[in-house]
């Protein structure tokens, strides 16, 4: 279940659709019982505001804090520090990106064994985001030209396939055309 | 009669629209911000057709260059002259009546001209060649000369036409917002609603304004040289540190990211300032001040270090603790959109509310503004910023709070109207631009939410080679329902009729 929330673009819906939908409904009810039904002066004693706002407020920030600690062991900077200290048996591939390919040093993976993808911009802004076969982006990554620090992330595929690169920073007239593949074997 | 009132009363189909009543002794409050007003419609309606254009050009295979052209057009005209603009020519109205200051004189002009030369100079560029998004992305607008993409000419017509935009947006606005707070001469006869800074619906005002004069001071001293080389001013040695990509994306995202903070609470303010107008009861008061004040407080330290949320993916260019800052501090302004939907929900219970079609305006808007929040926390959680960053989740976050703020406006537009025109409004022909702007509206955002979660990157020319052509037909269905309802909006200021005739 959290695997779904927090490594794929769906998950990200579904968190939307938690917050938002008892939003909707409470808001658009209350805004329409007191605009259409019953618009007089609420009867509702007026020291029970305070403890309703202390209960909204308390469940806002249970909520957000639960949403954002259960999302720590998903976040890429603390999984690829943690599998880099941890050290072990990685694949090492260097990533170039400029206007409008890559040069990757290597595109042919072993399912299981964790690679280190560092890349790099030697023009523009661009993007690395990798896609698994099935259309969700497994991670994205900016590349920021100028930097002396490749952006750097540990992932591990788990399934054989092609897996389809494309750049998510607009860089210019043929961005739809930075594309690559890997494939995972 | 002012300069203002002439000028708006020789633009064919708008002039109608916004004819500014000369004979309430109020024009120098109304003149001006109906000008500035009537202005962001017409880029507006720029815009639109843009956008429409779009998922159109698509659909048929059009040219790829017609897709960026349009793309860097619809995005600029909506944030800047547009949605920015139109924030500007109601809150001058409303600053102008709660102070009893005037809303007009040189440093209103001259933001009229430098926010619409300047757009029109980026216009022009856009259409000469320069394609580089709303967003600059830096350092690709110098690429792109390099590359033969675009001219140097068309490059420096551009930035020119981007810092006349940016001069009214950090100093003249901002400046003549500080001169009627707290500078300008008082004229009782101009007071209509008065207000001080303790009013929730002032304060944020002020809060709006500081954050775009301080934000924006970085990226003026950034652009600046960079200009001032571009037109050979300055020789290119001494702007490197400028040009640093690094430099000039930190800047701008500080002040691009809280421009939108800035005009998410300048429009929060003026809820906080209109909704006790609207209540049924009679009271003229929220339910609590001190709980709106302190709403406008948290977003605005909340949100001036957030902006590291766009740059998460960066890793470890952007060290992991300003990862974590940035997801704390994105989450931190939903707590202050918490506490304004306490406000204004405990406010309504309490007293109930009239559902006059400004108000639903102002409600429907504030619904797609929280939506909207709820997205663009999602995205600024760090695991799911590296599943979404680039998509059109964040294309359509950046769509949608334009949409909802500009709703909002138009909901303080409505109430504003009869005091600067002379001239009522039909109220059934206002629900229904609701109804359609509304269901539009949020059709898009989850049309563009459904494109981010699949994977759908944003700003890309090839939605059918993608297989994403699902997504672009529900953008345009929902689009055309924006866009009638945008059209019903505008018959009805067309359509408007004098209230001495009602």
């Amino acid at each position: 279940m959290l695997d779904f929330i927090y490594t794929d673009g769906w998950g990200a819906f579904a968190v939307m659709l938690f917050f938002q939908i008892p939003f909707l409904f409470f808001f658009i009810r209350i805004v329409y019982r007191k605009a259409y039904k019953n618009t007089g002066a609420s009867e509702t004693d007026p020291q029970k505001y305070p403890l309703l706002e202390g209960i909204w407020i308390a469940t806002v920030v249970a909520l957000f804090v639960l949403v954002n600690v259960l999302s720590v062991v998903y976040m890429p900077p603390v999984t690829t520090a943690a599998m880099i200290k941890k050290g072990g048996d990685f694949q090492e591939v260097n990533v170039t990106a400029r206007s409008w390919f890559y040069e990757i040093s290597n595109r042919e993976y072993e399912v299981g064994r964790p690679v280190i993808f560092s890349a790099k911009s030697v023009d523009t802004v661009h993007g690395f985001a990798v896609y698994h076969p099935d259309g969700r982006i497994l991670f994205t990554m900016m590349l920021m030209p100028g930097l002396e620090e490749a952006s750097t992330l540990v992932h591990t595929f788990t399934e054989p396939g092609e897996y389809k690169v494309r750049c998510l920073e607009y860089c210019g007239i043929v961005h739809h055309g930075m594309q690559d593949v890997l494939i995972v074997r | 009669m002012s300069t203002a009132t002439l000028i708006i009363q020789k633009v064919p189909l708008f002039g109608r629209m916004f004819n500014v009543d000369t004979k309430n002794g109020l024009e120098d409050i109304n003149s001006w911000p109906a000008l500035i007003t009537m202005t962001s419609f017409v880029w507006l309606v720029i815009a639109a057709l843009l956008g429409l254009l779009m998922p159109v050009i698509q659909y048929y295979g059009l040219n790829t260059n017609l897709f960026y052209t349009s793309l860097t057009l619809h995005g600029a005209a909506m944030a800047f002259p547009f949605a920015f603009q139109l924030m500007v020519g109601v809150s001058l109205h409303r600053a102008g009546g709660c102070l009893g200051k005037k809303a007009n004189g040189p440093l209103v002009a001259l933001f009229y001209i430098c926010m619409n030369v300047g757009a029109l100079l980026l216009t022009l560029a856009v259409l000469g060649g320069f394609k580089v998004t709303y967003t600059v992305m830096f350092p690709l607008p110098v690429v792109g000369v390099q590359t033969g993409q675009w001219s140097m000419e068309m490059l420096i017509l551009g930035f020119s036409g981007i810092a006349l935009v940016l001069i009214s947006m950090i100093f003249l606005y901002p400046i003549q917002v500080l001169r009627m707070l707290f500078f300008s001469e008082k004229h009782e006869n101009l007071v209509l609603s008065p207000r001080t800074l303790k009013d929730p619906g002032m304060l944020g005002m002020l809060i709006a304004v500081l954050i775009l004069l301080i934000t924006g001071l970085p990226l003026m001293s950034v652009a600046t040289p960079i200009l001032l080389a571009l037109y050979g001013i300055l020789p290119m040695s001494m702007v490197t540190w400028a040009v640093e990509p690094v430099v000039f994306q930190f800047v701008f995202y500080i002040f691009a990211h809280n421009l939108m903070e800035a005009m998410a609470i300048m429009i929060v303010s003026a809820v906080y300032g209109t909704l006790p107008l609207y209540l049924a009861d009679g009271t003229r008061k929220l339910y609590s001040d001190k709980l709106a004040n302190a709403a406008l407080w948290i977003l605005l330290v909340t949100s001036l270090t957030s902006f590291f949320h766009h740059f998460y993916t960066m890793f470890p260019a952007l060290p992991s603790t300003f990862s974590y800052h940035g997801n704390i501090m994105s989450w931190g302004t939903g707590l202050g959109g918490a506490f304004t939907i306490f406000t204004i929900l405990a406010t309504i219970w309490k007293h109930g509310v009239r559902p006059e079609p400004g108000m639903i305006m102002i409600l429907a808007g504030f619904v797609i503004y929280v939506l909207d929040g709820v997205t663009a926390m999602v995205v600024a959680n760090v695991a799911l910023s590296f599943h979404l960053h680039g998509t059109m989740w964040t294309g359509g976050h950046a769509m949608t709070v334009l949409l909802a703020m500009s709703l909002m406006w138009m909901g303080v537009l409505y109430h504003h109207y009869p005091v600067i025109t002379g001239r009522s409004l039909d109220a059934g022909r206002g629900k229904s631009s609701i109804k359609y702007y509304f269901f539009g509206g949020v059709g898009l955002m989850y049309a563009f939410m459904a494109g981010g979660a699949s994977g759908m990157p944003r700003r890309i020319a090839n939605w059918t080679e993608g297989g994403y052509m699902f997504i672009g037909i529900l953008i345009l269905i929902f689009g055309l329902m924006l866009a009638y309802g945008i059209i019903l909006y505008l018959a009805n200021l067309s359509k408007s009729s004098e209230i001495s005739l009602d």
